[in-house]
């Protein structure tokens, strides 16, 4: 039971992780919260699904199709949403309040177009189970858990071992000083953009296969993602995978050993708690105009 | 090389450049020397492309610099900002090769900038926020120079150094001039500035008021009784006094 319970906590948290990095990557630049994160991730549960039901329900490709919706997406949001703003150096928390109108807006016109029903994809993974030093664990559980650390682990290289990668780095400490390096900040802002909608791709995708697909699934998942960025500091990718498997864990505990409708509550006690003892997360920064 | 005519800059509602002219030849070093908001640090950055200006122009070799900061920079115009802004979260190696984010092998560039400053290899891992001021603003101007850049912008050098500190800068910078690159270089350090370069101009509330021979413009009555102090000792410390 324990470690099934950990093994399921550490997939999920796999998956905050993914989103909590695309907040922690936005943030790490600009200094606000893409609340729009939570339309990328609806929109490639979408993607893949409407990928199967009218095309083919092969699972991989329908996967990477929807993918390449949140990336479109995510680019979508950046050049026409934010960089209008950014163009006119507004304010931090202006470029907030229009990430949240995004995400309402868009979760409403897909409520529209698509209805509220819960839908399921034709093809999804298999449901068998495997035993691992006697605890049964979901096989998409653990596919959901390679696939999500590996998306990770290929973030955190492109980040430390690229030359874009360098530049994001530094823009994350210094934007305007980046270019000044001969760096088209337009282009690498993008870039971050087009890396969180992978990531968010990724998630939406597997979380459509695991559960179902529905228009407020984004915005409730990256509801959680938000919590552990905010947990493991705003800004600080190690925090973000930090905060995201604190909570993945403590979810699957609660929910197998206290009950499973104290889940979210539990979620925004320690988001309470954190921002009591130390605002700033677990490896957060802090400083200067933020929202 | 760089000639910059009628320039005009506001913040707001606040002209901070009123109608600038300069022109920087190729090979010298032109000292920009002025009180604390006179416009200086608005005019470099309206060459770096940091800030739009309203009206006037930056002419390059008779061509017009581009607005953006890193389409300035791939022209071989590099600005070295005020308060260095090197990169605290980085080690100083990968501050190197931010600055050469344009060039296509940056190792020779890596290399020559150690030879150069010495102390910066014996600290390269080292994250940068955890150099001395000194070693900070060898820091930016070496990072300054990975992209070989024709004419390097240097902001207030000397800003918050230690006097010794600030003959050593401003020895590179004579240094780096005599390998070839151009260099503009504002200072509130007037006598600093003035003694090492070849031509100067004095700014007031965004205007050019004199302009000429370094050597002219450190004789002038109102620029020694402005900027430069009658007393040669008072003025020399600097603006920071060192324990």
């Amino acid at each position: 039971m324990f470690l099934q319970q950990l093994i399921n906590g550490i997939s999920v948290g796999s998956v905050y992780a993914l989103l909590a990095v695309g907040y922690a990557l936005i943030y790490s630049l600009l200094n606000f919260t893409n609340f729009a994160h939570a339309i990328t991730v609806t929109i490639a549960a979408f993607g893949c699904y409407w990928f199967q039901a009218l095309i083919t329900p092969n699972l991989p490709a329908s996967l990477l199709a929807g993918i390449l919706v949140a990336i479109v997406m995510g680019i979508f949001i950046e050049l026409f949403a934010y960089r209008p703003l950014l163009v006119k150096k507004a304010r931090r928390l202006y470029l907030m309040i229009v990430g949240l109108g995004v995400s309402i807006l868009c979760e409403n016109l897909m409520i529209i177009v698509f209805t509220g029903r819960v839908r399921v994809y034709p093809e999804g993974f298999p449901t068998d189970s495997i035993n691992i030093f006697g605890a049964s664990v979901g096989l998409i559980d653990l596919i959901i858990l390679v696939v999500s650390v590996l998306a990770l682990v290929c973030v955190e290289l492109y980040i430390e071992k690229t030359r874009t990668g360098l530049a994001i780095r530094s823009s994350a400490f210094n934007l305007e000083a980046t270019a000044l390096m001969g760096v088209n900040t337009n282009r690498l802002i993008l870039t971050v953009f087009i890396i969180a909608g992978l990531l968010a791709g990724i998630a939406g995708t597997l979380l459509g296969a695991k559960y179902t697909t529905y228009t407020s699934l984004g915005t409730y998942m990256t509801n959680k993602a938000f919590i552990a960025a905010v947990v493991g500091g705003l800004g600080s990718l190690p925090g973000a995978v930090l905060g995201a498997l604190l909570l993945g864990i403590t979810e699957s505990f609660v929910s197998a050993y206290i009950s499973t409708s104290f889940r979210d509550l539990f979620a925004y006690i320690i988001l309470i708690v954190m921002l009591l003892i130390r605002p700033s997360g677990l490896m957060g920064k802090a400083d200067g105009d933020k929202a | 090389m760089l000639k910059i005519n009628d320039l005009h800059y506001a913040y707001g509602k606040i002209q901070a450049l009123n109608g600038i002219d300069l022109e920087l030849e190729e090979g010298e070093i032109h000292a920009v020397i002025g009180a604390n908001g006179a416009g200086k640090s608005t005019l470099m950055n309206c060459i770096a492309g940091q800030l739009r200006p309203q009206s006037g122009e930056i002419l390059l070799d008779g061509e017009k610099l581009p607005g953006a900061p890193h389409l300035v920079v791939s022209k071989g115009v590099v600005l070295v900002p005020e308060g260095r802004q090197i990169f605290h979260n980085l080690t100083v190696e990968e501050n190197l090769l931010m600055g050469g984010y344009t060039v296509k092998d940056r190792a020779p560039g890596v290399r020559k900038a150690f030879e150069m400053f010495p102390r910066l290899e014996e600290r390269r891992r080292q994250r940068a926020g955890t150099l001395s001021g000194g070693e900070q603003q060898m820091l930016a101007i070496a990072r300054g120079l990975m992209s070989n850049p024709k004419i390097l912008l240097l902001d207030e050098p000397s800003l918050g150094l230690a006097p010794l500190i600030v003959n050593d800068v401003m020895r590179i910078i004579q240094q780096i001039n005599s390998e070839g690159v151009t260099v503009l270089l504002v200072e509130q350090n007037a006598r600093k500035a003035l003694s090492i370069a070849r031509t100067a101009s004095v700014m007031e509330q965004g205007r050019v008021v004199k302009t000429g021979p370094a050597a002219d413009i450190s004789k002038d009555e109102s620029v020694i009784s402005n900027y430069l102090g009658k007393s040669k000792s008072k003025k020399s410390s600097g603006e920071q006094i060192v324990p």
